[in-house]
């Protein structure tokens, strides 16, 4: 299998002086599903932004196809466009239509016509099962409902690797499953995907790897079964506090 | 349920309609209104005639005036017009024809009945005489008691010391006669027949008609002077002679075209006489009630108002001296005037201005030129706002630093850069040292250099900005090519260690756009709206500097909206300047509004722009302004608003618009309160309506589910 994406010993230090991730490397191979846990502040979603550079990364590499993509000569707006991302708070355009926002990446960015946009943007959606509220503004949409939208404009795109930044933590329960029930869809047709969560059991049902982040290091990675068969002790005590919670 | 929600989004708000209305209704005052307010009154009284006949002829001299009709009616005056008696009838005739002059009074009939009351007599005597079978249309005095009678085909009788002598041509019927004195006299006829003689009548010549006349049947001719004869065609034209070089007055004859009538020959009336008041003041008369005066010999014919309807029709007119005179007609009318018949203005007339009625007469017209003027500039100045205010907002918020410019390109470039900076700034900072240095500035003085090294040239009024320019760029280019130099590739904040103090010193963060944008605010956000219209009219003279290139630009376009903006805009440097005043400053204030309201929008949404692979500029266009600019609807009504209310300081640079317009009105009418009261109502129905407008555009462009919702 090929390599989708590497990243090699990332840090990020923010301007403030928060040092949050501190040296992190890890493959993404072609059609792979990848799930980081962690708790809050551990620099998951902080990684997750930095492969997309809206957060740039203070040192390291990362890698797209082979292709370095943290430098100042990069055309970001083209590797943005590879690459999907679908964040915790929706991030609807607000004063567009569902549609509208599907097809926004399309016309702009692949430069397509308006027809080819709304084709191909009513097929990501008939996908996401939104098809039926394609003429709905956001702000009418239930929350599963957005994020679906959501995941649909990243997806209209046609990337080469997806990233989820929390995609249900901003759900109610009832809600959340409509939403895994896409991405695990997306995941059983092969899109290579990097998911940034908290469900643990959503992460060990569909992730290949689960990449287990504390304090701005990669803990603990492995399959999946990890999480049933933790090796290092602050996996355990992150996984025993979770359950607690439930 | 969210279906209905959905749909009620995208409905017309119902206060589209009522938002509408004002526009409608402002439109329509504008347009309703007259731009020339002024009335007029008639220049004719109606006097009482005593009769109800027709009456068909009038004659005067001095005070003695004489008006002849139907069935032999003869009246007469003896005080100028004012009162009248009706004379007993010598004749059952109708008396369609008179004459005055050397004291004598003539009056006849078609059928030959002749009635002269001579000026050695006080008694009318009947002089009637057998023509044949010809009809008799004109007579003259030629004499106290010496008469020239023409009528048709030719005919012509003298008439000298009670003697009868025939002196016919074989011609066209001839419809009046007119002398100049015993000698030098005009007859005139059908087919353009004209007939001159100049030793009393005895003998005739002909003369040529001017073309255009010569098949026309001429009725009325008055020989008024050695310098000027006229006569009338029925069906409207003017012909007159003038004395020329060689020739004396009834030689040459013209064709008069009417410059009010759009340079024809043809009044379109069917005149009935002509009366000549002065070389160039002539009187008409017609039937259809037409009255008309022309007081450049019939360039300009002016009908005038009579006080009566369009029935009567107006026979003959006499003139007493060059004002006063008397028109008669039918059914006994009988009209003087004072004024040479002229419409009065009643606008000449000292109002009482503390009538409110005439008040608001007077000075709505101002207040609605006041108001185009207003509007003129606030339109161009929320233009030129808004487009400054996007521009700056998106100028400020840019996130692009030195550092991000910087970082693209190779450490060699970028020193080079600096270096040609450098070497660009100092040179220019190296002219200006000199021209600094002669200001004869000393201390804090120097202050006040930027605005010392601009020349304005005081006689032509030209600017030199070249110093000025040079200043600040040299400046900038200078700190630039420094900073650009000193790279060394980090392109990291410096730290320095000053008294124990750490100073963070980070010129790379330094955003050019924001830089530029905000100097810009700062000017115009920290200086006095009043002393930017002064500093940007008589000191940048931008009017002259803009609009007089600009309307050359738009040269002679007869195109209407080019020609507008060159005759009422650009032409006008007071209104330029105004524009750009209002403008600058608006959009100083707008930049700051929409600024904010693009904070407002969550940083996600620029995210989420980004991660879709949309540019900077694209996510700002397609995503962050569509929902700033709703969001800033309110405040950016409050900036618009200010605008309009703003704009009446353009006084201060002597535009006439409204504030200034109600300072006017006061001077004439002393009426303070009416005066600024009505520019009070007049601001608030602008400033209204655009609310209004803001109001509906608000509630248009509501992005559904946002905003206050739950109840209340």
């Amino acid at each position: 299998m090929s390599n989708v994406l590497t990243i090699v010993d990332m840090h990020k230090t923010y301007s403030g002086g928060v040092h949050a991730v501190r040296g992190v490397s890890f493959d993404v191979n072609q059609g792979e599903s990848v799930a980081i846990i962690g708790s809050s502040g551990s620099g998951k979603s902080t990684v997750l932004r930095c492969i997309n550079r809206l957060i740039e990364p203070t040192e390291g590499e990362i890698r797209l196809r082979g292709n370095q993509i943290n430098t100042p000569y990069t055309d970001i707006n083209d590797v943005r466009s590879r690459i999907g991302m679908v964040f915790q708070s929706f991030e609807l355009f607000s004063h567009l239509k569902v549609i509208d926002n599907v097809t926004l990446g399309l016309r702009h960015v692949r430069k397509m016509s308006k027809r080819d946009a709304e084709n191909a943007a009513l097929e990501v959606l008939e996908k996401v099962d939104m098809l039926d509220r394609k003429d709905a503004y956001p702000g009418n949409l239930s929350g599963g409902q957005k994020q679906r939208v959501a995941i649909a404009r990243a997806l209209a795109m046609k990337p080469e690797v997806m990233l989820f930044d929390e995609p249900t933590s901003a759900l109610d329960p009832e809600l959340i499953g409509s939403v895994l029930k896409t991405i695990r869809g997306l995941a059983d047709e092969g899109m290579t995907m990097i998911v940034v969560t908290h469900e643990i059991g959503f992460a060990r049902d569909v992730a290949d790897r689960v990449l287990y982040m504390d304090k701005g290091i990669i803990a603990e990675s492995g399959k999946s079964s990890i999480i049933d068969n933790p090796k290092t002790d602050r996996l355990k005590r992150f996984l025993s506090s979770i359950a607690e919670e439930d | 349920m969210i279906e209905t929600m959905n749909s009620k989004g995208r409905r017309r708000h119902p206060l589209a309609f009522p938002s509408i209305f004002p526009i409608v209704l402002i439109s329509l005052l504008v347009l309703s209104i007259p731009a020339n307010a002024q009335e007029y009154r008639s220049g004719w009284d109606i006097v009482d005639s005593g009769t109800l006949e027709d009456l068909y002829s009038v004659e005067s001299q001095g005070d003695e005036i004489w008006a002849f009709g139907e069935n032999g009616i003869m009246i007469m005056s003896l005080d100028g017009g004012l009162t009248w008696g009706v004379g007993e009838s010598l004749t059952l005739s109708d008396l369609t024809i008179s004459s005055s002059g050397y004291g004598s009074f003539l009056t006849a009939s078609s059928d030959g009945t002749i009635l002269l009351k001579s000026a050695n007599d006080t008694e009318w005597s009947n002089i009637t005489f057998d023509f044949g079978n010809e009809l008799i249309y004109g007579a003259c005095l030629t004499g106290v008691s010496e008469l020239v009678i023409v009528g048709g085909n030719g005919t012509i009788w003298t008439y000298e010391i009670n003697e009868w002598t025939n002196r016919s041509v074989s011609g066209w019927n001839l419809f009046d006669v007119s002398f100049l004195d015993s000698e030098r006299g005009i007859a005139v006829g059908e087919q353009g027949t004209i007939l001159f003689s100049d030793d009393g009548g005895e003998s005739w010549d002909y003369r040529d008609a001017p073309t255009e006349a010569s098949s026309s049947r001429i009725t009325d001719v008055e020989f008024f002077s050695e310098i000027r004869a006229y006569a009338i065609t029925d069906e409207g034209g003017v012909i007159k002679s003038s004395r020329e070089i060689n020739t004396a007055v009834g030689f040459l004859w013209n064709m008069q075209y009417f410059e009010s009538e759009d340079n024809s020959a043809d009044l379109g009336e069917n005149l009935t006489s002509i009366e000549i008041a002065t070389t160039n003041k002539f009187l008409l008369s017609g039937k259809g009630g037409y009255l008309s005066m022309s007081k450049d010999g019939g360039n300009i014919v002016t009908r005038q108002i009579i006080p009566l309807d369009n029935s009567t029709s107006i026979n003959d007119i006499t003139m007493m001296d060059s004002f006063n005179g008397v028109a008669v007609g039918s059914n006994g009318s009988l009209l003087l005037t004072e004024r040479s018949g002229e419409d009065e203005q009643i606008g000449f007339e000292v109002m009482d201005f503390s009538e409110f009625g005439n008040f608001v007469d007077y000075s709505k017209g101002m207040l609605i030129d006041g108001l185009y003027a207003t509007i003129n500039i606030v339109i161009f100045g929320i233009f030129l706002g808004f487009f400054l205010g996007i521009s700056l907002s998106m100028m400020k918020t840019s996130p692009t630093t030195l550092k991000d410019i910087s970082q693209k390109r190779s450490r060699t470039a970028v020193r080079i850069t600096g270096v040609i900076f450098t070497v660009i700034g100092a040179s220019f900072l190296n002219h200006l040292v000199p021209i600094i240095r002669d200001l004869g500035l000393d201390g804090w003085e120097y202050i006040y250099a930027p605005i010392g090294i601009i020349n304005p040239d005081g006689i032509t009024g030209d600017l030199q900005f070249e110093n000025f320019l040079f200043l600040i760029l040299g400046v900038c280019l200078l700190l630039l090519g420094i900073l650009l130099v000193s790279a060394n590739g980090e392109y990291k904040k410096s730290h320095f260690n000053i008294r124990g103090r750490n100073i963070i010193w980070n010129p790379w963060g330094i955003r050019p756009l924001n830089f530029i944008a905000t100097i810009y605010t700062d000017i115009f956000r920290n200086t006095p709206l009043i002393v930017q219209f002064l500093f940007i009219h008589f000191g940048v003279q931008i009017g002259a500097l803009v609009g007089d290139p600009g309307a050359e630009i738009l040269g002679n376009s007869s195109n209407f909206i080019l020609s507008f903006l060159r005759d009422d805009i650009l032409s006008n440097r007071a209104c330029v300047s105004a524009i750009f005043a209002l403008g600058l400053n608006s959009g100083a204030y707008q930049c700051e509004t929409i600024r904010g309201a693009i904070s407002a929008i969550p940083s996600g949404q620029m995210e989420a722009g980004r991660s879709i692979g949309l540019n900077y500029i694209q996510t700002m266009r397609l995503v962050i302004m569509p929902q700033a600019i709703r969001i800033c609807i309110p405040p950016m009504g409050n900036e618009m608003v200010n605008l309009v209310l703003n704009s009446s300081l353009a006084m201060v640079i002597g535009y006439s618009e409204l504030t200034r317009k109600a300072k006017l009105i006061n001077a004439v009418t002393f009426q303070v309160f009416w005066s600024y009261g009505m520019v009070l109502i007049s601001y608030f129905i602008v400033t209204w309506t655009l609310a209004l407008f803001l109001r509906y555009m608000e509630n248009k462009t509501r992005i559904p589910g946002l905003g206050i919702s739950g109840g209340s």
